[in-house]
């Protein structure tokens, strides 16, 4: 429960942000919290600074393009995303976000700050590689996108680098889209999860098999096609407290067939 | 520029009364309002931000205030339990977690209080599920939340 | 009952007096406050001055401590002090050890002394100024450790080449015991059939109260006593611990309570930590206060015994009769012995469970390994035992082709045979299995077993029903502690309550006991009203528990089911004391009117036939405490009465391992229906019954609350819950984010039902009770063995059953089907 002393910072502006982080080597961009603050009670981070991005109004509009492009701040909340009419227009998007944890961690935590974190029991990396979303990275000498699928590097690694900030997601119109999980207890950590989109063609993201969420692109969304994808990943998750490394692969085969599932069947 | 400091003067109106504090940057809010404030209503029962003890209305949203420093609440507003009954007047959602024995050993109960406070406000008469969903964050050991249900419940209808 | 040497407890007469509170659902007077944030919990103490500690813990499960340097944690400004293992033990003694050797030759101080044998054990603590200070300074602390092999499976603990956890005790075997009763070898010459299985595994979990443990320690040098600021549950056994390794008599303790954050017998055996608090307090002088965080708790406090029931044979007849059973207990006691091997005794309250077998083996060993100490948990040692009792019954069921609820009811020990003497002595005091199993097997609606499961099956789900019958045995008489260690000189059991009347007339009530949210000051306050025939709103009863109040007897405390027993029969008993006084000051003062023609009613004392002349409380209270001039000299009032209840106890025959162990015995009758995802192992409970027996309810929603909060912890438990460490001996769940309990949207549909047996034994008819909801484990294993008959036919064998488990038992039954064979007798 105590942190390891910590300077702090509430820039006013993106730019005063993104200045604040380059200057500090040891500066880290505090969004909602719900992941960082819990490891910096454990003394496992112990970042010098905080940069504290929740004054900054500009992270945390939603706003829907006339080609269905969806666009969101990354400080803009899970409670935001799944109550904003316009993040609608992706469905799967306030689903997932409302299943994750509780309220309260709902109404601070961001879409930002999760995939930031990269934790690969999150619920957001896999969905936003499948929906094919691009994220949008500023520092001080401009912006630059990366896709979703290159943007998670590690567990808690992601190509956000030092003096950056992760400022919005874009995410392109669609709706065949499914997401399954296990999870521990209702809304509880998950074990393994799978999110699809059959946008054209059906992709898959695997999560919690991986430091990074799998994607595989199977033929067809027919159960065979989707379990040959998965087998072809080869993949190769841990065993933990709650699942062996076999069990997850074999999870990941039966979530991502009821995610593919879900998505050809969404109308 | 804003300054980069390892600790701050903080102002917080807490159940409607202002505090002015300095306080160091790292301490979490649930720190400040029981330690420095005195406000001992809201309780700790994790490390990990699980267990919803700490729950508090901060700015008008239900938050944990084990994930949020002191320094980030300056300038809220802050609800705890202890705001909650006027005169020692219990609001109708206390008196119904007595009605319904939805408390044991009443730790969990402060932080159970500012969910299902928060959870009214929005939803005056949620569904069974709703009500499951709301209190989805906040852990009780004693209870088994059933009587917790009925007690919220009561007061939505 | 042909085989009785116990002498049955007298049945006493179960007062029933005008109950206008009790039998009540009163409001509770604890939730006015609790309800507001107004609780005081130890946390919220605070003293001038007071310094914070922080425990350093040990990042191995077994090393040698090479060397500590305190030094540069010690020159931090604001660090007042540090205490390490080596001063611990200049100043104190080791803990006195409940077992006979090898666990007596344990030398357990406050803090890890030359070795380290659990991860998280507290090797040095620090004090400072803030919380966050101190844990700053104790990452300054240096500790070089030479790291050992760990032991984390009991199994081979005692194998050759294991590295010992205590070179003082020569092995890690702690303590054993054989337990027979009966003619085993008649009874396997009577049976059909043996059924033998060869492991079943009770896993490790505890119940985790929600807040953890704390202290805030004060020395007053001039008299030489500690003021604890404590929530250990169980003061008495806490005193008797610390007062020898301190060098002081038990009064320089006291202990002080208010309100108590869930306790579940898992604050008991905080006296290391005390002691630590104790000498940094003395040391430092200042008052110093710990906090024990979550990850803190998981670690190192009272885990519940992980137990392995081996080589199990039962003897059993074609018809289900179940003649007897053999058995190898083997419990993981962890590192220390903190209440163990109490464990290796409390099982035997209900050997047999709720079933007539009469011929009994159970051979018992306790070994440590390095892990957390377990001390007791909800339901501790016979809730290990009858989930090993309901397996067998399930087991047996399932191999012989038998309706599970006929070989129970076939079983069970029946209403009429009450009071019962089970083989090692205890007497069941009244109950009535068979009919609460009806009740349950209504609530759940088994008659529609067959049709749900089709329905399901088209879903493409397993679904399963399981039954858990279980027994709460309550107030314990501490001679089976003897069983352990004949040289204890424990037996019996007590508890302590005084009641008096003011100036005012206020009707104050003191208790023994250190309630976690029991609603203890509203059960005493109904049965005090209803004696005095005042308002409860007239009583009061002063909230948690002072050593200092005269309110504190040798086995005080809120712990083991009693205080419906041995908490309100003392208060039953000072407020028959002060009813007589209060008559015997009306006959004075209302003109020498006989004592029997006399009634007390509506807060005052009258005369029968003529209500007119009545003496109210309040004048009582003011002559006999500030008006008591001319009262006649033999008038001995003191409106001040003080009782100590003591239940009806004999030592136990220590040779034969025979007596009455405690004195009630709650029963409780579970059913769960699961619904299995066969694909996946993913399972949830759909449905849920429970049915209890508790005697006569002094307060019926309490009850139901209590049957509630325990059936959610058995639930979490079976599903989520376990202390499941790596082979390096760490602790893979050491906080909620891994270890899962059940959260509100993990409810199934609840349904309660219960019927009153009152008990002959106590005053008030009631049972203790609280700790039953152990049958929520045993209904869910039945239930998810019963989903999976057909589809393999898997045996469910651990206590622990996550979605990995059911998974693997789908995908290789046979696995568990090699642990049981059944063979011609």
């Amino acid at each position: 429960m105590l942190l390891r002393e910590v300077e702090y910072a509430r820039p006013a502006s993106v730019a005063e942000a993104l200045a604040i982080l380059k200057q500090h080597d040891g500066a880290r961009a505090l969004a909602g919290g719900q992941t960082l603050i819990n490891v910096m009670k454990a003394r496992v981070a112990s970042p010098d600074v905080l940069v504290d991005l929740n004054g900054l109004d500009d992270l945390k509009g939603i706003e829907l393009g006339s080609d269905g492009t969806l666009t969101i701040g990354a400080m803009a909340t899970y409670t935001d995303i799944a109550g904003s009419a316009e993040a609608r227009a992706r469905p799967i998007l306030g689903e997932v976000c409302l299943t994750i944890a509780d309220v309260q961690v709902r109404n601070r935590g961001t879409i930002g700050g999760n995939v930031c974190s990269n934790d690969p029991t999150n619920h957001l990396p896999p969905l936003l590689c499948a929906v094919g979303a691009e994220m949008t990275i500023a520092s001080e000498d401009g912006e630059r996108t990366v896709a979703a699928a290159e943007f998670f590097l590690g567990v808690y690694l992601t190509a956000v680098g030092p003096g950056e900030l992760l400022t919005k997601l874009t995410i392109p119109a669609g709706k065949h889209d499914g997401f399954a999980a296990v999870t521990l207890g209702a809304d509880g950590t998950c074990i393994a999860n799978a999110a699809a989109s059959l946008n054209g063609s059906l992709r898959v993201a695997l999560g919690c098999v991986d430091a990074v969420p799998i994607v595989v692109q199977p033929a067809s969304a027919a159960e065979d096609a989707v379990r040959e994808a998965v087998r072809g990943a080869g993949l190769m998750p841990p065993s933990d407290v709650h699942a062996s490394s076999e069990y997850r692969i074999h999870l990941a085969e039966v979530l991502a067939v009821r995610a593919a599932r879900q998505a050809a069947e969404r109308s | 520029m804003s300054a980069i400091a390892s600790s701050k003067a903080v102002t917080v109106t807490v159940n409607g009364v202002e505090y002015e504090r300095e306080v160091e940057a790292r301490k979490l809010l649930i720190h400040f309002v029981r330690d420095d404030l005195d406000l001992t209503g809201s309780h700790i029962g994790c490390d990990t931000g699980n267990c919803g003890a700490c729950s508090m209305i901060v700015d008008g949203q239900l938050v944990k205030s084990c994930m949020l420093l002191a320094v980030q609440a300056d300038g809220a507003s802050i609800e705890t339990v202890e705001g909650l009954a006027e005169d020692g007047e219990l609001t109708a959602l206390q008196q119904s977690f007595s009605d319904h024995h939805a408390l044991q050993c009443g730790y969990c109960t402060p932080g159970m209080l500012m969910s299902a406070t928060a959870l009214l406000r929005t939803n005056p008469n949620p569904t069974d599920e709703q009500i499951k969903k709301a209190l989805q964050g906040n852990i009780c050991r004693c209870t088994g939340y059933w009587n917790i249900f009925e007690a919220v419940k009561a007061v939505g209808s | 009952m042909s085989d009785s040497t116990t002498i049955a407890p007298d049945r006493v007469e179960v007062q029933a007096p005008q109950k206008q509170w009790q039998g009540q659902s009163v409001p509770r007077k604890e939730d006015k406050r609790l309800t507001q944030g107004q609780g005081v919990f130890v946390d919220d103490i605070k003293r001038h001055g007071m310094g914070y500690i922080h425990f350093v813990r040990s990042p191995y499960a077994h090393a040698h401590i090479t060397s500590i340097d305190v030094s540069k944690a010690e020159e931090i400004k604001g660090v007042y002090g540090t205490l390490t293992g080596e001063e611990v033990a200049s100043l104190t003694d080791p803990f006195f050890q409940l077992a006979t050797p090898p666990g007596a030759h344990l030398k357990d101080y406050a803090l890890a002394l030359g070795k380290v044998r659990y991860v998280g054990e507290a090797v040095v603590a620090v004090v400072a100024e803030t919380r966050e200070l101190a844990r700053d300074a104790s990452e300054l602390v240096e500790v070089e450790y030479e790291p050992l092999a760990a032991v984390v499976d009991a199994r081979n603990a005692q194998d050759d080449g294991v590295p010992v956890l205590h070179d003082d005790a020569g092995s890690n075997m702690m303590w054993e015991s054989v337990y027979e009763w009966g003619d085993l070898d008649a009874a396997f010459a009577e049976a059909d059939r043996i059924v033998k299985i060869k492991e079943l595994h009770f896993h490790r979990f505890n119940s985790t109260p929600l807040e953890c443990d704390g202290a805030l320690v004060e020395f007053n040098r001039g008299t030489g006593q500690w003021t604890i600021h404590t929530n250990n549950q169980f003061p008495g056994f806490a005193q008797i611990m610390m007062g020898p390794a301190l060098h002081c008599g038990l009064d320089k303790l006291r202990f002080v309570t208010q309100d108590i954050g869930g306790g579940f017998g898992n604050k008991i055996t905080s006296h290391p930590q005390l002691v630590a608090c104790c000498l940094l307090a003395r040391k430092l002088n200042r008052p110093v206060q710990w906090t024990e965080w979550r990850t803190d708790f998981h670690l190192s406090m009272s885990h519940g015994n992980e137990r392995w029931f081996q080589d199990t044979e039962v003897a059993v007849k074609n018809d289900g009769t179940l003649l007897g059973f053999r058995t190898k207990a083997l419990d993981d006691a962890g590192a220390w012995l903190r209440y163990e091997p109490l464990g290796g005794v409390i099982w035997a309250q209900v050997t047999p469970g709720v079933y007539k077998w009469r011929n009994i083996r159970l051979e018992f060993t306790q070994v440590a390994t390095n892990k957390a100490p377990c001390s007791p948990n909800r339901g501790y040692s016979r809730m290990q035992h009858l989930w090993f009792t309901e397996r067998v019954i399930d087991i047996v069921a399932h191999e012989l082709e038998l309706d599970p609820v006929e070989v129970r009811k076939r079983n069970y020990i029946k209403t009429e045979d009450m009071p019962y003497e089970t083989p090692n002595g205890c007497i069941y005091d009244s109950g009535d299995y068979s009919r609460m199993l009806d009740i349950a097997l209504e609530l759940i609606g088994w008659k529609d077993a067959a049709a749900r499961k089709k329905e399901a099956a088209s879903r493409g789900k397993l679904l399963g029903i399981g039954i858990g019958s279980t027994l709460d045995s309550g107030t314990n008489n501490f001679g089976q502690s003897r069983m352990i260690n004949p040289e204890l000189q424990f037996s019996g059991n007590n508890e302590v309550a005084t009641v008096k009347l003011d100036v005012f007339g206020e009707i104050v009530v003191t208790l023994g006991t250190t309630p976690q949210g029991q609603g203890h000051e509203t059960t005493a306050a109904q049965v005090v009203a209803d004696i005095l025939g005042c308002s409860m709103d007239d009583v009061y009863v002063r909230a948690g528990h002072d050593s200092y109040w005269n309110s504190h007897a040798g086995f005080s405390g809120t712990y083991a089911s009693q205080f419906a027993v041995t908490g309100l029969s003392a208060v039953k008993g000072a407020t028959d004391m002060l009813a007589e006084q209060i008559k015997r000051l009306g006959s004075v003062i209302l003109g020498g009117v006989p004592v029997d023609a006399l009634e007390l009613a509506d807060g005052t004392v009258r005369i029968k036939d003529n209500p007119e002349a009545a003496l109210p409380f309040m004048a009582c209270g003011a002559i006999i405490n500030a008006n008591n001039a001319g009262l006649p000299e033999d008038l001995d009032v003191t409106l001040n009465c003080r009782y100590v209840y003591r239940p009806p106890f004999e030592v136990p025959d220590v040779e034969k391992k025979f007596g009455n162990l405690t004195l009630t015995y709650a029963a409780q009758i579970h059913a769960a229906v699961v619904e299995i995802d066969p694909e996946t192992g993913h399972y949830e409970i759909v449905d849920y019954a429970a049915v209890d027996d508790c005697g006569i309810r002094i307060h019926p929603q309490i009850v139901e609350g209590q049957v509630m909060g325990a059936t959610a912890q058995a639930l979490g438990a079976v599903v989520h819950e376990a202390f499941e460490y790596d082979e390096d001996g760490n602790l893979l769940t050491p906080n909620f984010y891994d270890y899962h309990v059940p959260h509100a949207l993990d409810m199934p549909p609840l349904q309660t039902g219960y019927i009153e047996s009152p008990s002959p034994f106590t005053p008030l008819g009631t049972k203790g009770m609280g700790e039953g909801g152990g049958a929520g484990i045993h209904s869910v294993c039945a239930a998810v063995q019963d989903a999976m008959r057909g589809h393999g036919d898997a045996i469910v064998y651990d206590s622990w059953n996550p979605y990995k488990r059911v998974w693997e038992m789908l995908q290789h039954p046979e696995k568990t089907r090699a642990l049981v064979e059944v063979v011609d007798a």
